[in-house]
């Protein structure tokens, strides 16, 4: 009850505040949240501006003793790995790949079918309701991480022939295999991650839906989509953006978990997990520290970021209301 | 009322039972399409197309597809589940259950110290509201879960084994202290979660008016806040607990891989990777039931704790 007083208190001098952007100047009054905010700029800029920012090329490798795994140089600041190869242009790029990992996976199965189908199923109810969140029951309770070995474990070899075809006889050529891989870890993930988001949306369209500003615009031969997006879209706005940033480090795992497998993106294309993974035994994490360390700590931030995040923001927008 | 929940239950798992169907069709259809054959990874180099067509006729693969599914359901339902072709046909159960008596207990141990150590420390936070306290402590937790597992293993073991020696890191049975490792870095993600969970249904109680009365009353603090805040939060963390059950037959692959543990997660990489038909698809009908079974066993349990809550007969698994 408190938070909701605080809110109103907050706002009571002024003309009514649209949601959306009292949640965005309350986030941004809270310290935490602008420190993640600030990491997570950073962290995106990085990967977007991954060719301009790398010092070197992140594949390039140098088979010398002196050059491989060494430590932290004027010439790589995060020294070399096992073939020669920077580290910091690895991590740029590895960064690159949860980027476009995490905001592929966002715009389709968050933003696509995460807001579309809950939207859709808490507005139209009966049976488009029923059909939409039964398949969100079967899959919420399917193994999706042994769905997902299954289909990338199982389908290597078709996946790999795709791949050399693509690249032989299409523009794409050496892009294709990277390419391929990344498209069949996104849409593994995708079927799997709206169901949560979906749950969230259709419970608070359920409970604007009986407001009267929603009545009073039917009453007024409103179209159903600009009912949705006028009316409905900026009550759910806030309480869908805490589900999607409590998610995000979720979605960033699938990808660092099947990589450290083996199971994830292109031997070529550089990711954490596939870093951690050449770093990370005991023995070696004891002789060449700095391999383990450079490729974890960028991820843990990145992780802790949104953790934070997602609670700042669950603070802010109505615990009441919140369930996960 | 114990009428209706009774038919409730029972339409519960006639629900079920389609439903573990149509799971059942896509493992089905997926393993069946995938190129690779498992009577190939099994001949290996001793390859012979005469020996390689008498396997397949002994197990039924030269069939068509929904041939096969249909005698698979069929003995489904006389609950046999198969064979093993890569454990040389030993039938499902006895691949999986000595597995899956690796997996359990460690599961077990990690998801009770998770809520042991994360419904307690969700409390405190909670009690601590307003002050520097409660987002220190939830914060914290929250760095401990941005870590990924394979990370503060590779750490812990380093640190642990190496630097001080404390512990070694054998795998000597499920019963043996060495275990005391996988299974509290198992519990460390879900410490977060249950904490932050915890505090949120606290945090939801603190205002209501019988926690005022219990204050005017003059109670002291610690029994308010255990008897009547956290005793009242706790009743939405039966969702959560009951969510994570099945979570602990399934074990956890990255734990069993790094530290070396025989589980039934290992085991299944492993069977996807040959494929092993019979034990995928059983396993992955297994932990989908226990999942339905999980919600089915939520609902009757908030049934019981509190009779507020009435059972609602339209919500499906």
């Amino acid at each position: 009850m408190a938070t909701r007083t605080q809110l109103s208190d907050a706002t009571a001098l002024d003309l009514p505040e649209a949601p959306r952007w009292r949640t965005l100047r309350l986030l941004l009054s809270k310290k935490i949240a602008v420190v993640c905010i600030l990491v997570l700029v950073v962290f995106y800029g990085a990967a977007i501006l991954a060719p301009w920012v790398a010092p070197a090329d992140p594949n390039e490798q140098e088979f010398t003793v002196e050059a491989a795994r060494a430590g932290p140089s004027a010439e790589h600041w995060f020294g070399t790995d096992q073939l020669g190869r920077d580290l910091l242009s690895r991590v740029i790029y590895a960064a690159r790949t949860t980027v476009l990992f995490t905001v592929a996976v966002v715009i389709t199965g968050g933003l696509f079918l995460g807001l579309g189908l809950g939207l859709l199923a808490g507005y139209r109810g009966g049976w488009v309701d029923n059909a939409i969140m039964r398949l969100g029951e079967i899959l919420s309770g399917v193994p999706v991480f042994f769905l997902m070995l299954i289909i990338r474990a199982a389908y290597r070899e078709r996946t790999n022939d795709l791949a050399f075809w693509l690249k032989e006889n299409t523009f794409l050529g050496a892009d294709a295999p990277p390419l391929v891989a990344f498209v069949i870890i996104t849409g593994v993930a995708v079927p799997f991650v709206w169901v949560g988001l979906a749950r969230i949306v259709r419970s608070q369209v359920l409970a604007i839906r009986e407001q009267e500003f929603v009545l009073a615009a039917e009453a007024m031969g409103i179209s159903t989509p600009r009912l949705l997006i006028r009316h409905i879209l900026p009550g759910v706005m806030p309480i869908y953006l805490v589900g999607l940033s409590a998610s995000m480090a979720g979605f960033a795992f699938v990808e660092l978990g099947l990589s450290w497998l083996g199971l994830g993106v292109d031997p070529s294309t550089p990711s954490f997990g596939s870093m951690i993974n050449a770093a990370g035994g005991v023995r070696t994490f004891e002789a060449f520290p700095h391999l383990l360390l450079v490729s974890s700590i960028p991820i843990i931030v990145f992780f802790f970021a949104w953790n934070l995040l997602g609670d700042a923001l669950v603070d802010i927008v109505e615990p009441r209301t919140y369930r996960r | 009322m114990s009428q209706g929940l009774a038919g409730y239950i029972i339409r519960r798992l006639l629900w079920a039972i389609p439903v573990i169907f149509a799971v059942s069709i896509i493992l089905f259809v997926v393993l069946r399409l995938a190129p690779i054959d498992p009577i190939d990874s099994l001949l290996g180099v001793r390859y012979d197309e005469e020996i390689a067509e008498r396997l397949r006729q002994k197990y039924g693969y030269d069939e068509p597809l929904h041939v096969q599914y249909l005698r698979y359901f069929e003995n489904l339902f006389q609950g046999d589940l198969g064979v093993s072709t890569r454990r040389l046909d030993f039938s499902v159960e006895e691949v999986v259950i000595p597995k899956v008596r690796v997996s359990a207990p460690i599961g077990a141990m990690a998801l009770v110290l998770a809520y042991v150590l994360g419904i307690p420390i969700g409390i405190y936070a909670a009690a601590q509201r307003g002050t520097y306290r409660d987002p220190l402590t939830i914060g914290s937790w929250l760095f401990v879960d941005a870590i990924p597992i394979f990370v503060i293993a590779v750490w812990a073991m380093w640190f642990l084994a190496l630097k001080v020696s404390l512990i070694d890191l054998s795998y000597e049975g499920v019963f043996h202290e060495n275990i005391i490792l996988p299974v509290l870095l198992m519990s460390f993600p879900g410490v977060a979660g249950v904490a932050r969970f915890m505090r949120a249904s606290m945090v939801q109680v603190i205002y209501e008016d019988y926690v005022r009365t219990a204050r005017a009353k003059g109670l002291r603090e610690r029994t308010v806040v255990i008897s009547h805040i956290a005793r009242n939060a706790f009743l939405p963390m039966i969702t959560s607990i009951g969510l994570s059950l099945p979570a602990i037959f399934t074990g956890s692959l990255f734990i069993e891989l790094v530290f070396g543990i025989p589980g039934i997660a290992r085991e299944m990489l492993e069977a996807i990777f040959v494929p092993d038909y019979d034990v995928v698809i059983g396993f992955g009908l297994f932990t989908f039931s226990l999942f339905v079974l999980a919600n089915i066993l939520i609902d009757i349990t908030y049934g019981f704790i509190d009779p507020r809550v009435r059972v609602e007969a339209e919500r499906g698994v």
